[in-house]
């Protein structure tokens, strides 16, 4: 089955989990990083893309901890949520030299002009 | 208080929008995390924050609503439902018919497939009162929702495990239906069974799609919630159509009980009349009797189903989604008593207004089905692009 393009927070709460397990806050504030400060997730939103991208068997939980009396719970990528970032990123990959070369095609052409 | 103890409170009210079994897992989670990103001396959830809990709050309850429809209980009770509805059906219109039939007679073949129950000959008089659009149309509206023939067409089809065929069919049964008393001028807010059995394809429409079960067919059923409730279904049929009504009112050949019987009567009659007897059409002096005969077997089942029933997830699901078109009819048939009564358009809107909602969600939820991306069911990557 083909499936359609990742909406941007999902890619970006995936890639916050690529690296390693993280904690509800530490997502929060890695996906505020990776973006460059653009995409803000507020707690309501990141716990509503956890459930659904855990219901699709993207990410699991990893972990639990108590840090100071509050309950922390680590996520992980599973290996099919693996796959799937692998795949978006290809994708984007080969959309962006497309991009990238048919503008500098353009560039070319303009260049030539009288 | 501290400052750091109103803000939790007011998260935690906001958490209580969750639904229970989310909260019990996640909610000291959410709520640490709430915490940790609150702002220095913040008091209170922002506005913003608030919106953001609630409006996640809906999507996870719509979510596991929906979702739920692949766990075990409502998975199976949903399969259940998309056979047994239209074969309860079935079993009604039946009852109705040897019910009727056997105090008024059965009439032509004709009015047995249109449904007119206790009106034999209405077919063929239909015809020669009016041979033109009134009689037709009256005729293929008793035929679609009083008559047999779609709840056997339906009980064919979900027993053979042809859900989607079964869906279409049962949409169109109500919406024909739908489309030809409104075209027509008919009143639909005065035909309250009529209108169950309206909803009840409506809803056979949405079971059928909502249930990936329903592929198994007739493999779904379980036969003791089955067998119970069709065992209701007879009763209620036969009591709410008067079968054991004649019994009672055979003339008694011996004066004594004759005089008993008429005492006993008149002493029903005498009880304040209202609602009841409004509610099931019962005449002056009547609603005493089915009370005492017919109202109590009705009532002795339903009290067994309801205690056997609930004993078990899957039945307790089976019968609150069974009971959905009843408990529409009902409203509407409350509606209808309204003094003074509404205007035919509005009674009509009412009517409508719940199998249109019906057959959306059904819609919704077709269009909307995407099988989930599983450990069978890989994403593929992305076919090399070309330049």
């Amino acid at each position: 089955m083909s499936r359609r393009p990742l909406q941007e927070p999902t890619f970006l709460l995936l890639t916050a989990l690529a690296e390693g397990p993280q904690h509800g806050y530490g997502i929060m504030t890695d996906v505020e990083r990776i973006s460059g400060g653009r995409v803000k997730l507020r707690a309501g939103t990141l716990y509503a893309a956890l459930d659904r991208v855990a219901a699709e068997g993207l990410v699991e939980a990893d972990r639990e901890e108590v840090v100071d009396g509050r309950l922390r719970r680590y996520y992980r990528l599973t290996p099919l949520g693996g796959d799937l970032l692998a795949a978006e990123v290809e994708r984007l990959r080969q959309n962006a030299a497309v991009a990238a070369k048919r503008l500098k095609l353009r560039h070319r052409a303009i260049g030539d002009l009288p | 208080m501290t400052t750091a103890d109103g803000l939790e409170g007011g998260y935690r009210r906001l958490l209580r929008w969750y639904p229970p079994s989310y909260r019990c897992r996640h909610e000291e989670e959410i709520l640490g995390v709430l915490m940790a990103a609150a702002q220095p001396g913040q008091r209170r959830p922002s506005a913003r924050e608030s919106l953001d809990l609630l409006s996640s709050a809906l999507k996870i309850r719509i979510r596991m609503t929906l979702r739920g429809a692949d766990s075990q209980p409502w998975a199976a009770a949903l399969a259940l439902v998309a056979v047994l509805l239209p074969l309860l059906m079935l079993l009604l219109k039946l009852t109705e018919f040897l019910d009727r039939g056997a105090q008024y007679g059965f009439g032509s073949p004709a009015d047995i497939v249109i449904g007119a129950y206790g009106e034999p000959g209405a077919y063929a008089r239909s015809f020669q009162l009016n041979p033109h659009s009134v009689a037709l149309t009256g005729n293929v509206t008793d035929l679609l929702t009083a008559g047999p023939l779609p709840a056997l067409i339906l009980a064919a089809l979900a027993c053979l495990g042809w859900r989607r065929t079964a869906a279409v069919c049962a949409a169109f049964v109500a919406l024909a239906y739908l489309g030809i008393s409104l075209t027509s001028g008919y009143t639909l807010l005065a035909g309250p069974r009529g209108d169950v059995t309206l909803y009840a394809y409506g809803l056979e429409a949405l079971v059928l799609l909502a249930a990936s079960d329903a592929a198994r067919g007739w493999r779904a059923l379980r036969w003791r919630p089955s067998a119970l409730l069709a065992a209701a279904t007879v009763a209620a049929g036969v009591g709410m159509n008067g079968g054991f009504w004649p019994l009672f009112h055979a003339a008694p050949t011996d004066p004594a009980s004759a005089l008993r019987r008429a005492q006993n009567l008149d002493r029903l009659a005498s009880l304040p009349h209202g609602f009841i007897d409004r509610l099931f059409g019962i005449g002056a002096g009547g609603w005493g009797g089915w009370l005492l005969y017919q109202g109590t077997l009705v009532a002795v089942i339903a009290v067994a189903l309801a205690t056997m029933l609930v004993s078990s997830p899957v039945s307790r699901r089976a019968l609150s989604l069974l009971a959905v078109p009843f408990a529409l009819g009902a409203v509407i048939y409350l509606c209808s008593l309204i003094s003074p009564p509404l205007p035919g358009p509005v009674g009509n809107t009412l009517t409508a207004v719940p199998l249109l909602l019906i057959l959306l969600a059904a819609m919704a939820l077709s269009l909307g089905y995407r099988p989930h991306a599983g450990p069978d069911n890989p994403a593929r990557p992305a076919a090399p692009g070309s330049t």
